[in-house]
């Protein structure tokens, strides 16, 4: 069911993506020359500020340039806003006044054509987005589609049906049985010991060569030993594996892509997990690290609506409400027990290990997932392989002279240095 | 080894009584009742077949169904809005100041957890009482008050400000009066808001009122100087020190302060330079300061005056008129010795006397002026603001209440329901206010016959700020939200006032930038931040200057002989005299469990009071210890056991304040009896001393929780001491290493050389003369290390938990010969328990090379480091406890409960709430696991990630273990002994190091520094 709603919400967004490119091609064919020129410069320029439809942290613009038709105005104000406050023009302040005085980048590079370009496109779209009927309902049905039984449901109802299945036939052989009991009580004797019928005769060789295997005392022992052995091996890695979560991928309440950020987007993974170079802890990032982007980029969406509903931040007005906030409960995937002391600056700062070493590779990974098992042996092996990262680290210095001293040439491995004493990470 | 000093912890173990004998064959003093399970019914009952497939079954469900959880779920929260100074996993320290003492507050996630000691700070330069260690916990404490009370029922602020400005408002317009009682207060801030309280209520009045006071000190210092102050003493400036009574290591005005003073006369590097001070100390029951004195004299409380115009006669070579000997010759020889001693230090002297007694105080002034004290020992000009207490003015607000002038009444930090020594009378007199205000945290007794309870903040939710010296000013900024809805007592005042500024943190800013920060060469808002950064201003003090004095002494020694008179008991009857325990001090912090379980210094009783009498008087009395007895003592009496306690002056006995509480919580509650009802109200001033009317006793028994005999050596010598007349010609006399240290690896078990330590070779020196007893150190390893509290019967089960502990051993000193042989006990007279003299030795894991725990461990939970120390793996534990067994200096404790979660331990910490204090860099230890000292490994981890962060060599003293740290005496040094120029093997290095059965060749990791005794024969 999960495949099938994703399915469909693959399926709905190509639509949407077509869609889309269809009123794109639509528009074009309509614009002159100019608008596209404009498009390119609004791209580059100015959609880190604003967009067309909505306030960001400029007015929306496509209102506000349909309004204000002194276009001469908006020329000098686009390539050098702030010559027009210090003129002290009355328009200018008063913009400058209504969004708490946050100065607007000069542009002076761009001609008067080239503003001329930005102010048509933007016109342009404006208007196409308002005769455009609303998008969205789309998305509406995805959402809905999400809403569907989850698959532990589904696969529960199977079971309950298979279950019942067997239980009618179990009941059906129960049936029959006593029926013929019944009869047999009532005298009626049915002729079970009838003539062996030539079916009957294959069926009893079959049962003479089964009996036969049987008797053979070395198959019997081999199938057993196969059998002992089979199982042996396999309790033994299960009781190993008792409690070592490799694989293990819980839903999260926000579908968050690691594949997405750290793959396609090659955001650094110290940008959200800061804690890793300094702390134990390499942290989940608070969600004002998500809003350093999120404010901009992808605003509509659902699932960053719930870092907005979290935060108690309305996207329409750009505030915050402190009351309306409450916390997002992640799950955590890699759960280490508390009896184990474990550093994270101490492998990424000091080590220089990466972070795909022991959490795999995560820019691939649409739900993160444990990659290694967390066990003791795990750690101890690294330990035992891995050569201290002592260059130019002057802390290491005297201690590595000193093992030189003891052990010449041998390599100094984090073991070496009591990476595997008790005392090392159980205090 | 080479000492044959006897050395004994307690009478039952120089007694070798039959208890003693049994408990202390085994390792664990109560078997583990396996037998009676096996010889029990449990199994000889037949199970029927039927049954047994029932439980079979079951069991097997059960663990199916517990299996079938793949994987427990854990949450991760993570901040909503990360605060940016705030990384999870790093700690964040900030300065603020525990009753004036600059302090550094350890939070993780926003959470104080632990209280350390700010280097800087004037008194102790980083070293913190076991009071202020354990204050921390108090933060955390469920009993606190969650929400204001008016009548008795929560209430809300908003009710409560309306309820008491009506109420204020009536009684100012009927003209009647309002007092403000508080504890003392120093804090400038809060001083600057009673005086605007009391602008807005012309009838109010500010009364000072201390349990514990030190009035009588304050008064002669006005009668003879004119300058009503306590003085800083400057304990490090005095070679000769002659104390009566005062416990100024204790509990005596500034305990941290004077110790770090003190030993600084007495510690390693002044005996390298053959210097050590003489300190002899008159007294009557066994104080913490009379533990360390050179000399003690066991005086009865009645003679303390007249030892004191002795003195003063023998230095003057005057007499003064009524003067008599003392009726030990020992004593009256010591007063000749010290005022000989005291007169050839001139300038370099300093007397010190406990008592409260104003007359007794002026005769103190007069000898320290003779001496020339005033100037170098004792500084007029800085004085101490740590206690302002003025009794009378108490008492006089008391008779004011009961003639029913006062309507309104407000306490801040102060108990007298509790605490004053008529709370009958108060109690009657306070039902005629209209108006009574508590500004208590806690239900305490003055709070419940309070009708508005405005519950304060706990300190590290506040804002403030303290002067506890003339010139040092400590700011006090919170580190937690409030946990509870509370509001802090001068945030309630400025409402009440109706002042312009209702915010405390305002007032704070703007005392500060008034008058505050020039002092510091500070100002504006980044002086502000400098100061909540270094926490403290050190004003430019005031030149000490030299007072003479001039007054007549002849009615002062009249005062004092009449009191002295007044109190003297005759033949077979006590003097009982009232002290302070250095865990409990006053009992204002009774509700904390680290502090009820902090074996009292001297006495070594956890969870209790008692009667302290002298060992002679007990075998007089044909008393055992723990036997109950009645008290009577200006018509008050208590039921409390008794502790034969040597040194303890015959005919006198000694209770201690602080105990008894009704409502301090269910820790504190009914732990012990209430001894402040024995003060009496003379010329002034509180007294501490009274006679005996009745001593009465009964066939009740209640055993101590006392742990001075746990842990035993079985006899073996692990004190080495010395005098220093023989050190100076010896360094290493009496060390055992007089011919160097020998070397015993000869018939070693071991293989020799051990372990290869090729960086690190963690290691410890502890100065037996540096280290005066008082046990912060157990406190402060409590909270480093999440030690569980066990309670009073787990004690007495000999099952405490903390992994330093500190041992106090008794020997005699007899004509200046040690008693060495058990048969020269036998001979010795009763009185020879008036001469004990004491050794205090910190006790923890020995982290031995060859360690026997080790080679015993069938798990091998427990291993060595490759840095020295001794590990112990608590999930490898299966719980044998041969390694405990095996120990030789009895530091393994076992937990035999699930102490975090087990109802048995409600009081202590098992609550959620609670266990927000524990450190997350260390675990809490599950039931039938072994523990012990780990010498902070969580810290020196720390230590090193830090160096190889930022990429250079760890430095020495950058790892402080958390006893090391809350040390004011410096006593303990740990470092890297492969390190020569570390600090510890330097200190290793002295002649004087000793290790602990140096000749069972553990090669333990500890080194003791002998005891050294600058003492002088007193008999001639």
């Amino acid at each position: 069911m999960r495949n099938f709603s994703l399915i469909f919400k693959q399926f709905s967004r190509s639509v949407l993506i077509i869609a889309g490119f269809a009123f794109w091609g639509f528009s074009n064919a309509y614009a002159q020359a100019d608008p596209a020129k404009g498009e390119a410069i609004f791209k580059s320029k100015c959609t880190a500020c604003h967009k067309i439809d909505q306030q960001l942290i400029g007015p929306a613009l496509g209102p506000q340039l349909t309004e204000e038709t002194d276009d001469k105005y908006l020329i000098q104000w686009i390539q050098n806003n702030q010559a027009l406050i210090a003129a002290k023009n009355p328009k200018a302040l008063a913009i400058y006044n209504k969004f708490n005085q946050a100065g607007m980048t000069v542009f002076t590079e761009l001609s008067d054509a080239d503003v001329t370009n930005v102010i048509d496109y933007v016109r342009t779209e404006w208007k196409t987005i308002q005769s455009a009927p609303k998008a969205g309902a789309g998305d509406g049905k995805t959402a809905a589609a999400e809403t569907g039984p989850s698959s532990m449901v589904i696969w529960g109802l199977v079971a309950v049906i298979i279950i019942a299945f067997i239980v009618i036939l179990v009941l059906n052989r129960v049936v029959a049985t006593l029926e013929r009991l019944l009869l047999k009580g009532k005298g009626v004797v049915i002729d079970a010991e009838a003539e062996p019928t030539a079916e009957e005769v294959a069926e009893a060789k079959k049962k003479d060569l089964i009996k036969r295997i049987l008797k053979n005392k070395k198959l019997v022992f081999f199938i057993i030993l196969c059998g002992t052995i089979a199982m042996g091996s396999w309790g033994w890695t299960t009781l190993w594996n008792t409690n070592v979560h490799t694989g293990y991928q819980p839903v999260q309440p926000i579908k968050y892509s690691h594949e997405l950020h750290a793959g396609t987007m090659k955001i650094d993974c110290q940008y959200c997990h800061s804690g890793a170079y300094k702390s134990k802890n390499a942290s989940i990032p608070s969600l004002n690290v998500c809003m350093n982007c999120h404010k901009v980029v992808k605003t509509e969406s659902p699932e960053i609506h719930k870092i907005y509903d979290a935060l108690g931040y309305d996207p329409k007005t750009q505030k915050y409400d402190s009351t309306a906030a409450k916390p997002i409960q992640w799950i955590r995937v890699h759960n280490l027990p508390d009896l184990a002391y474990f550093n994270h600056s101490q492998h990424v700062k000091v080590g220089g290990i990466k972070c795909q070493t022991c959490h795999g590779p995560v820019q691939t990974m649409k739900e993160v997932y444990q990659y290694s098992p967390l066990t003791m042996k795990w750690c101890i092996q690294c330990h035992k392989r891995t050569e201290v990262n002592g260059k130019g680290n002057a802390y290491y210095d005297s201690i590595l002279a000193a093992h030189d001293k003891i052990k010449k040439g041998e390599k100094v491995t984090a073991a070496v240095l009591g990476g595997i004493e008790c005392g090392k990470c159980h205090y | 080894m080479d000492s044959k000093k006897k050395y004994w912890k307690g009478l039952e173990e120089l007694n070798r009584t039959p208890e003693f004998v049994e408990k202390n064959k085994n390792e664990f003093a109560e078997p583990i009742p396996i037998e009676d399970v096996l010889s029990g019914d449990g199994l000889s009952a037949k199970t029927p077949r039927r049954d047994f497939l029932k439980a079979l079954g079951f069991g097997v469900g059960a663990v199916t169904l517990a299996a079938c959880q793949r994987v427990p779920v854990h949450k991760s929260i993570p901040y909503l809005i990360k605060p940016e100074e705030v990384t999870p996993g790093v700690a964040n320290y900030y300065s603020s100041s525990y009753e004036g003492q600059a302090i550094l507050v350890k939070t993780r996630e926003g959470r104080p957890i632990k209280v350390e000691g700010n280097p800087n700070d004037l008194f102790s330069k980083g070293g913190l009482s076991a009071q202020a260690q354990a204050s921390v916990l108090d933060l955390y404490d469920v009993n606190r008050l969650k929400d204001p009370k008016l009548k008795g029922s929560e209430a809300g602020w908003s009710e409560i400000d309306a309820f008491v400005i009506k109420e204020l408002a009536a009684i100012k317009a009927a003209g009647k009066n309002i007092r403000l009682v508080t504890s003392s207060i120093n804090s400038p801030s809060t001083l600057a808001v009673i005086a605007e309280f009391i602008k807005q209520y012309p009838t109010a009045k500010h009364v000072t009122y201390d349990a514990v006071s030190y009035t009588g000190i304050i008064q002669a210092n006005q009668n003879s100087f004119g300058k009503a102050v306590i003085p800083h003493y400057n304990f490090d400036k005095a070679d000769v020190i002659v104390s009566f009574g005062a416990d100024f290591l204790g509990t005596w005005i500034s305990g941290e302060e004077f110790t770090r003073q003190y030993v600084s006369n007495r510690n390693n590097k002044s005996l390298e330079s053959k210097k050590m001070s003489r300190h002899i100390q008159f007294e009557s029951g066994m104080s913490l300061t009379g533990t360390n004195a050179d000399n003690r004299l066991a005086i009865k409380p009645s003679e303390e005056g007249i030892a004191i115009i002795n003195l003063y006669n023998a230095i003057s070579g005057t007499t003064l008129p009524g003067s008599k000997k003392l009726s030990s010759k020992a004593a009256e020889n010591a007063i000749t010795i010290a005022a000989k001693e005291l007169v050839a230090a001139k300038g370099k002297a300093l007397v010190v006397a406990g008592s409260n007694d104003v007359a007794t105080q002026v005769l103190v002034n007069a000898i320290n002026s003779l001496l020339g004290s005033y100037g170098t020992t004792i500084d007029l000009d800085n004085p101490s603001k740590q206690y302002a207490g003025n009794d009378a003015e108490f008492v006089e607000f008391v008779n004011e209440l009961s003639r029913g002038d006062v309507a309104g009444v407000l306490f801040l930090n102060v108990n007298p329901a509790y605490d004053y020594f008529k709370a009958k009378e108060f109690t009657d007199a306070l039902a005629k206010a209209r108006l009574k205000v508590s500004f208590a945290d806690h239900d305490d007794e003055t709070a419940l016959l309070s009708n508005v309870i405005a519950p304060n903040h706990h300190y590290l939710e506040s804002w403030g700020d303290a002067n506890a010296v003339e010139g040092y000013y400590t700011v006090i900024q919170p580190t937690i939200n409030p946990v509870y809805n509370t509001r802090q007592a001068e945030h309630s005042l400025l409402v009440w006032a109706e002042n312009p500024v209702k915010d405390y943190y305002t007032f704070v800013r703007n005392t500060w930038n008034e008058s505050l920060l020039a002092k510091g060469g500070l100002s504006g808002q980044k002086g502000w931040e400098t100061l909540l950064q270094t926490g403290m201003i050190k004003a430019t003090p005031n030149t000490a200057g030299t007072y003479t004095f001039n007054r007549d002494l002849n009615a002062v020694a009249q005062t004092i002989l009449t009191h002295s008179a007044s109190i003297a008991a005759g033949d077979g009857k006590f003097e009982l005299q009232v002290y302070q325990s250095p865990a409990i001090g006053d009992g204002k912090r009774a509700n904390n469990p680290w502090l009820q379980e902090l074996p009292d210094p001297v006495s070594k009783v956890t969870w209790d009071n008692f009667v302290a009498v002298s060992v002679a008087d007990i075998k007089k009395l044909k008393l055992s210890e723990g036997d109950v007895v009645k008290v009577t003592a200006n018509g008050y009496t208590v039921s409390l056991p008794v502790l034969a306690q040597p040194g303890q002056a015959q005919g006198t006995i000694s209770i201690a304040v602080g105990y008894g509480r009704t409502n301090a919580g269910p820790v504190g509650d009914n732990v012990g009896k209430n001894a402040f009802p024995f003060y009496s109200f003379r010329n002034g001033t509180f007294q501490t001393t009274a006679t005996v009317t009745a001593f009465e006793v009964t066939s009740i028994k209640a055993p101590l929780a006392q742990t001075q005999t746990h842990h035993s050596y079985e006899g073996r010598s692990v004190i080495r001491e010395a005098k220093f007349t023989e050190y100076k010609k010896n360094p290493a006399v009496h060390s055992g290493n007089e011919k160097g240290h020998k070397n015993y690896d000869e018939e070693s078990l071991w293989d020799v050389p051990s372990h290869d330590r090729p960086v690190y070779d963690w290691v410890m020196a502890i100065d037996l003369n540096a280290c005066t007893g008082c046990g912060a150190c157990v406190v402060a390893c409590n909270a480093e290390n999440n030690i569980p509290v066990v309670g009073k019967d787990e004690v007495r089960r000999r099952r405490e938990m903390h992994w330093i502990r500190i041992d106090r051993y008794y020997s005699y000193e007899e004509k200046g010969e040690s008693i060495t042989e058990e048969y020269e006990i036998d001979k010795l007279k009763d009185d020879a328990f008036d001469n004990v003299t004491v050794v205090h030795q910190p006790m923890l894991c020995q982290h031995c090379d060859h360690a026997p725990c080790e080679t015993v461990c069938p798990v091998l939970a427990t291993v060595h480091s490759s840095e020295g120390l001794n590990q112990m793996a608590y999930n490898r534990c299966v719980g044998t406890r041969y390694c405990a067994n095996n120990c030789p200096y009895k530091v393994r404790r076992f937990n035999w409960f699930n102490y975090w979660n087990d109802s048995r331990f409600d009081n202590y910490l098992n609550n959620e709430h609670t266990q927000l204090v524990l450190n997350p860099d260390v675990v809490t230890r599950f039931r039938g696991v072994m523990e012990k000292c780990s010498m902070c490994v969580q810290r020196i981890q720390a230590g090193k990630l830090k160096a190889k962060i930022e990429k250079r060599p760890l430095k020495d003293g950058e790892i402080k273990m958390a006893c090391q740290q809350t040390c004011s005496a410096n006593a303990i040094v740990f470092g890297n002994r492969n390190d020569p120029n570390s600090e510890v093997s330097k200190a290793l290095k002295s002649e004087r190091t000793y290790y602990v059965l140096e000749e069972l060749n553990v090669q333990p990791g500890i080194g003791y520094q002998v005891k050294v005794r600058n003492a002088v024969e007193l008999e001639a």
